[in-house]
């Protein structure tokens, strides 16, 4: 008892952007009646291919899947940090 | 029963469908407390229970020992609008159209529903229809006829993921709906235990209509039937009284979002669980 009234006089909770996250992710699911799995590897991926060509912050990347007039859309949204300068050959 | 005629101001009435998907996030309170706060602006309204089978519109406003007739009976033009509508007893030009308790939601069918409310138009400025929970035949009731919708919901994951999918069955019925997040507790919000409803406005993408603060007025509200926008100390009462100016036309009344008590001493008094 005492524990939690020390946790609600000094801490920060954080259990908002576990919400948020889940959430995000659940109605990308429903949609589209895709697994988790897959999003996940998706998400991965994405960041994969963007950081051959630009310097992101892979924390902040967003997926989003967008539906209007019945169709899906997949919208990536990421800043992006600088561009990687081609290696010379 | 209605007494008196029905004096109206505009040519045509407006039909709001308030909606949520999942049930217990506060429709019944929110479709009773808006109707009152537009009878209080001077409008006629007409507050209408949709939930056949399972009325509660009626006790929330204190009017369930006045029924009669109800809205199937309305509708089935087996009484007149007039003898369906119950009368306020504390809020001028307000009135209840209940829901039957022995019926079910199939008794009643979009079309008809539709001729329905061309009747109530005539003689109501605004007509809310409180919807029941789910996505079935009673939510298709009372969507058909609707202009416009709100869709309700508190920060919470089950409910935001209902009320998504509820704003995709309107977007495909072509109707734009507005969003009120209801049962806010600034404190939570502050210590990033709750969805801030600017989380909430981003994952469902859109306007938003009004903010409503968790108020323990609610509860007392609905024991006593006395109407939550007649609470002067209530926050949701006066948060549900400026949703209805800005349904009413007044677009520019800023949205007020719900604050942690002010005063020192209250904060901690909340902070340790006392008060």
């Amino acid at each position: 008892m005492l524990q939690g009234w020390l946790k609600k006089l000094m801490g920060k909770g954080d259990s908002k952007n576990v919400a948020k996250k889940r959430l995000q992710f659940a109605l990308i699911y429903d949609k589209l009646e895709v697994s988790d799995d897959i999003l996940i590897k998706l998400h991965q991926d994405i960041v994969d291919v963007i950081s051959r060509y630009f310097e992101i912050d892979k924390e902040t990347l967003k997926l989003d899947i967008r539906k209007s007039e019945g169709k899906s859309a997949l919208v990536v949204n990421t800043p992006i940090l600088s561009a990687k300068r081609p290696h010379p050959a | 029963m209605a007494g008196g005629s029905l004096k109206r101001c505009s040519l045509e009435g407006k039909i709001i469908v308030i909606t949520s998907g999942k049930g217990g996030v506060g429709k019944t309170t929110a479709t009773a407390s808006i109707g009152a706060a537009l009878a209080l602006e001077g409008k006629q309204v007409a507050v209408v229970d949709m939930d056949i089978g399972l009325r509660n519109l009626d006790v929330v406003m204190g009017l369930e020992n006045r029924i009669v007739f109800n809205v199937v009976d309305a509708v089935k033009g087996k009484c007149k609008i007039k003898q369906a509508a119950i009368k306020d007893r504390r809020i001028e030009n307000l009135y209840l159209i209940p829901a039957s308790q022995s019926d079910n939601k199939d008794v009643l069918n979009p079309e008809a529903m539709v001729r329905f409310c061309k009747d109530l138009r005539k003689e109501f400025d605004f007509v809310l229809l409180d919807c029941p929970a789910g996505i079935e035949r009673g939510f298709e009731n009372s969507v058909a006829p609707a202009d416009e919708a709100v869709v309700i919901c508190t920060p919470e994951v089950s409910s935001v993921r209902d009320a998504d999918r509820v704003i995709g069955l309107l977007y495909a019925r072509s109707i734009t709906p507005k969003l009120i997040v209801n049962r806010i507790v600034p404190e939570m919000v502050e210590r990033g235990d709750m969805l801030s409803h600017e989380d909430v406005v981003e994952v469902l993408s859109i306007e938003l209509l009004g903010l409503v603060e968790m108020d323990t007025q609610v509860v007392i509200s609905t024991n006593t039937g006395i109407p939550l926008v007649l609470q002067k100390d209530s926050n949701a009462g006066q948060a549900f009284r400026r949703i209805a100016m800005r349904l009413n036309g007044q677009k520019s009344l800023p949205i007020e979002i719900p604050q942690t008590p002010k005063s020192f001493w209250k904060r901690v008094g909340r902070k340790i669980g006392i008060g």
